[in-house]
């Protein structure tokens, strides 16, 4: 139980109080401050609606007149409900923060690499370290090199869609069909660093683009 | 955050950086890799019939931990039996390289390297002779 530091009514806590409306300051998970169930399908205008409408209602301005206790929770809460928002709002990020809640590592049990993520690794990392030998000794195909690893980016970038609907269809499961979750759980671990290792690949090979293309 | 001259040597002079071909029967890959920050490594270990480790060679793409800890495993996995370099801890990693407590993981990541390519060797033989059959406890 927590008390409403605008009205003194104790009760179970949520951002705003059952009887003031007024922010409660009060730490939360982030489907709780945003008062939305605890499912990992969400759509995004949903989201974003909720969001607007609590940040208009807790915002720190209208708080400004407000004593001490009250204006220290608007800000609190305030921040809270960004913070809530900004995790839920990329699904990598609200993939990251469910497997939190349910106390697992994305590295738990997870750090074997699968095969074709593998060989697409060293394939790429291979590809970089030649562009960056072409372009240390100034050769003259640096400019093919440079459409390579543009082309290497958009299949990178197909992969990387791929996973993303994957990432999807796995949060629309979780609502389906509670009984398998630990098998859930290991194809969003799977899944979710899959792109972790797309997102690094991507990063080198931008910039690798970067650095071809420097005078 | 500084890096210990351990760390640097290693990787500013990596120690057996290169591929065995993987066909090799001799030739046991562990790939490995770390999730939350994407790198990956691949350990190779050559081991002899009677299971000692006689070369190793990495490739690792990540931080300067990463590689240093995988150049320093190469070094340390060199002449010992299998059942020796199984049991390597990641704190003697650690230990040796100084590593911070960020970049522990990257030892926990060489430790696991050691054991993938030792069971990929010794699931790979298991498949290449029918006169010995495959360890399965060595399996998943």
């Amino acid at each position: 139980m927590v008390e409403c530091p605008s009205c003194g009514r104790r009760q179970e806590p949520h951002l705003t109080c059952a009887s003031c409306a007024a922010p409660l300051g009060v730490e939360l998970d982030c489907f709780e401050a945003l008062s939305l169930p605890k499912r990992l399908a969400i759509e995004d205008e949903a989201l974003e609606r909720v969001y607007h409408d609590l940040s208009r209602r807790i915002h720190p301005d209208r708080y400004a007149q407000a004593p001490a206790g009250s204006r220290d929770a608007s800000m609190r809460s305030t921040a809270l409900l960004t913070r809530s928002y900004r995790t839920l709002r990329d699904p990598v990020s609200r993939g990251l923060y469910w497997l939190e809640l349910r106390g697992q590592k994305l590295s738990d049990d997870n750090k074997s690499v699968p095969p074709e993520i593998a060989d697409m690794v060293f394939e790429v990392q291979e590809q970089l370290a030649e562009s960056r030998e072409a372009k240390r000794e100034h050769r003259a195909e640096s400019a093919d090199l440079a459409a390579g690893l543009e082309d290497r980016r958009v299949v990178l970038q197909t992969a990387m869609n791929g996973y993303q609907t994957a990432l999807r269809g796995n949060f629309v499961m979780w609502d389906m069909d509670r009984q398998s979750q630990q098998e859930l759980i290991s194809e969003l671990k799977l899944i979710l660093s899959n792109i972790a290792y797309l997102r690094t690949l991507m990063r080198d090979v931008d910039h690798g683009l970067v650095e071809l293309k420097a005078a | 955050m500084a890096y210990s001259d351990k760390v640097l040597d290693h990787y500013n002079n990596p120690r057996n950086v290169g591929s065995f071909a993987k066909d090799d029967a001799n030739v046991g890959t562990g790939v490995v890799g770390a999730p939350e920050c994407g790198d990956v490594m691949k350990l190779q270990l050559k081991i002899t019939d009677d299971g000692v480790i006689e070369d190793a060679k990495f490739k690792t793409f990540g931080c300067g931990s990463a590689i240093a800890s995988s150049s320093y495993v190469t070094e340390l996995v060199k002449g010992k039996k299998i059942d020796e370099a199984m049991a390597i801890k990641n704190t003697l990693i650690v230990k040796e390289l100084n590593l911070p407590p960020v970049k522990i993981h990257c030892s926990v990541l060489a430790e696991d390297a050691i054991k993938a390519a030792i069971s990929d060797w010794k699931k790979r033989r298991g498949a290449a002779s029918p006169a010995a059959p495959a360890d399965k406890a060595q399996q998943g």
